[in-house]
């Protein structure tokens, strides 16, 4: 009985055929395909036309597998085998659709995750080059704009100081102002676009929180009072005084944010609250709160205001409109890599809140060596040079524009005689020529550059030459470059557009 | 019996394969993505020039991206090979011409033609820069979606084996 079974069971999932060598089916079990004898195996399905390409050569047996047949509206996933014998060639087919689907099952799992993966990939790698791309785009039309801004910022300067009426001082005061307006929103753009390309590195220090608190109480002030509103900088006493983290940023925030809530308020108050969240071996948490009682922000923008350029983008919403929209996402992109987030809670008509937690981290006060950073103060100060000689300058400027303006203003002080030249290859010469107690470069002129020239002079064997006092003058921004030029050798670099006054100071430190 | 003439159709999976032949054989296309195991064999007869016809026999082989695991047995007797690449998956056409000396190396001899599949997907300057950044030539820019260049593919190789 059991043979009986066993036999049933055991061919049930393989047929045996044999052909002549013509293809014609000479005998044939019914398995699971049911062919007649004498019929062509060719017609069975086309996979068998490869027996005519391997009937003469072939040798023994040939396997092969995963072959998928159809046959009288059947799907088989089958191995075939084909052996010579005496009596024609006998093909061996078995079933394994079952075994083969399951198989198949992991195929498509696994090649459907690789595929995703890589077109994943492929679209972050688009993404990654179109924000590289926005970031180079930014960085190279600001620094085409430095230099037409530095010329109007002191032709604007030296305006001032010519004899004005009434209503060409209101003029010029009004170009002031909006030239100040001109390089805060270039430097916002900077900002955003190193932040977003991830050349912004955060610079940790030790500083007094009760120094940054009594820096914005003054600043916001006056503020609050030409405006008619009330403001108020409330500090948990629990907070300690000196933590470590950037101070300059964390500034650059609460001011962003400040500087909003002004803009917004007409009426009413502003208050900056610092609360302690925790206090953990030596990680302070504290909750940064800025309130107003201002036009407030619909909830359908309120996500909106943090997004770059999302007033550029022309959709102005009248219950929002929040300036360039730059300063926002300023404040959303230091706190990110601050490791903090920026929350806003508002009702239109009645205000918003902006606000934020931040970790800072709390130094051992024993153990501390490292300076204090205090804010430095706008430096109101004029700069002082000797009066019992002129200094000789050797100013190296290829912008015809910045040239007249520098050289102008510089020998409207008085202090110096100048000498120019426009292309970098010729500061050795002049140098070597002549004598100088000072080097204004720019970095980017024509042939050599300004850092090349640097490192050159660095490098010379005479001694007046090479410890002649180099300051640069660049339309980079970026700290990256800043630290490139220090090194080739220059003394300071500063960044147009710059202020006279910034440039003359600079300059008495090295002039003495 | 007709002239038959044996074509592999290979390259790494999810190229459009299975989707090139059933567009030439049956002319329709699915979105879906079926895994193929194995190999499929279809059979279709077109004519080369009037009066003469050749059944062409189509294999449709399983993908992959290591050439080198194809089963010697699906070549045996091949008179056309067609390589397929995904011009929207890098991946599929990197190692383009170290995949195609793979495949030389194991049938010699044999027509080849090299097949940029998906255009419809892609820009045809994109596909230019791409093609002599990765130093690649074709035979083909074909799809299977539209139906773009897929007979004229299939036709040439006819013609060209007959
Ligand atoms: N847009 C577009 N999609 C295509 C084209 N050809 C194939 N596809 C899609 O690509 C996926 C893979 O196609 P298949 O034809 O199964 O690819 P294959 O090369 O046979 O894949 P394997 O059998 O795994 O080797 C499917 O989702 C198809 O719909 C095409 O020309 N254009
Ligand atoms: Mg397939």
């Amino acid at each position: 009985m059991l043979d009986q079974y066993q036999k049933e069971y055991a061919t049930q999932n393989v047929q045996f055929i044999l052909i002549d060598e013509k293809g014609t089916i000479l005998e044939t079990d019914q398995a699971f395909l049911k062919l007649e004898t004498n019929s062509s195996i060719f017609d069975v399905h086309a996979f068998f036309y490869t027996f005519e390409s391997i009937k003469d050569t072939l040798e023994n047996a040939l396997l092969f597998s995963c072959v998928h047949i159809h046959f009288k509206d059947e799907d088989y996933v089958t191995d075939i085998r084909f052996v010579k014998k005496k009596e024609g060639y006998l093909i061996i087919i078995t079933d394994y659709t079952s075994h083969y689907t399951e198989y198949q099952a992991i195929a498509q799992t696994r090649n459907e995750s690789i595929i995703n993966g890589e077109l994943v990939a492929i679209k972050n790698a688009e993404l990654e080059e179109r924000e590289n791309f926005k970031n180079s785009f930014i960085r190279n039309f600001s620094h085409e704009l430095r230099n037409p801004l530095t010329s109007i910022i002191s032709i604007t300067k030296i305006l001032s100081d010519t004899a004005l009426t009434n209503q060409q001082q209101d003029m010029v005061t009004f170009l002031q102002q909006s030239n100040a307006n001109l390089k805060q929103l270039l430097d916002d753009i900077l900002s955003i676009s190193m932040i977003s390309s991830g050349r912004l590195k955060l610079r940790e220090n030790i500083f007094s929180l009760s120094q940054l608190f009594d820096l914005l109480r003054f600043t916001y002030k006056t503020r609050a009072l030409d405006n008619n509103i009330e403001f108020a900088v409330n500090v948990d006493k629990k907070i300690v005084d000196l933590v470590e983290g950037d101070r300059l940023r964390l500034f650059q925030v609460l001011t962003n944010l400040l500087d909003n809530a002004f803009k917004y308020t007409q009426t009413g108050s502003i208050r900056l609250d610092i609360q302690l969240n925790q206090k953990r071996a030596n990680r302070l948490n504290l909750r940064f709160e800025i309130v107003d009682t201002g036009v407030g922000i619909s909830v359908e923008n309120q996500t909106a205001i943090f997004e770059s350029f999302s007033q550029l983008s022309g959709e102005q919403n009248s219950d929002a409109p929040r300036g360039t929209g730059l300063g926002l996402s300023i404040v959303k992109g230091l706190l990110n890599l601050m490791d903090s987030e920026i929350k806003v809670i508002s009702n239109v008509g009645e205000g918003s809140s902006f606000y934020f937690d931040l970790t800072l981290k709390q130094p051992l006060a024993t153990t501390s060596k490292t300076s204090i950073i205090t804010p430095r103060k706008k430096k109101d100060k004029k700069a002082k040079f000797r009066t019992d000689k002129k200094f000789r300058i050797l100013l190296a400027e290829d912008d015809i524009n910045v040239q007249t303006v520098l050289f102008k203003s510089l020998l409207d002080t008085n202090y110096f005689y100048i000498d120019l030249v426009s292309d970098g290859a010729l500061v050795m010469e002049k140098l070597i020529n002549e004598e100088y107690d000072l080097l204004l470069i720019d970095i980017n002129l024509p042939n050599v550059t300004g850092d090349q020239v640097a490192r050159l002079i660095r490098d010379f064997p005479f001694k007046n030459i090479k410890s002649i006092p180099i300051i640069g003058i660049t339309a980079y921004s970026y700290e990256d470059d800043f630290k490139a030029f220090k090194k080739s050798g220059m003394n300071a670099v500063l960044s147009k557009p710059f202020e006279h006054e910034e440039l003359l100071s600079t300059m008495a430190k090295y002039l003495k | 019996m007709q002239v038959s003439k044996k074509i592999v159709v290979l390259g790494h999976f999810g190229v459009g394969k299975t989707s090139l032949i059933r567009r030439f054989v049956e002319d329709s296309f699915s979105d879906n993505y079926k895994v193929s195991i194995g190999v499929h064999i279809t059979k279709k007869v077109v004519e080369v020039s009037p009066e003469e016809e050749v059944s062409l026999i189509l294999w449709d082989l399983e993908g992959t991206d290591d050439l080198t695991t194809i089963r010697d047995a699906y070549l045996l007797g091949t008179h056309g090979v067609v390589f397929v690449f995904d011009v929207t998956r890098p991946s599929t056409f990197q190692a383009l011409n170290a995949d195609l000396d793979i495949v030389r190396s194991k049938i010699s001899k044999t027509p080849l033609l090299v097949v940029g599949n998906k255009v419809d997907l892609v820009l045809k300057e994109d596909l230019e820069t791409l093609f002599t950044k990765n130093n690649i030539e074709t035979n083909f820019l074909t799809s299977a979606k539209t139906g773009n260049a897929v007979n004229d593919l299939f036709l040439h190789l006819a013609k060209l084996l007959h």
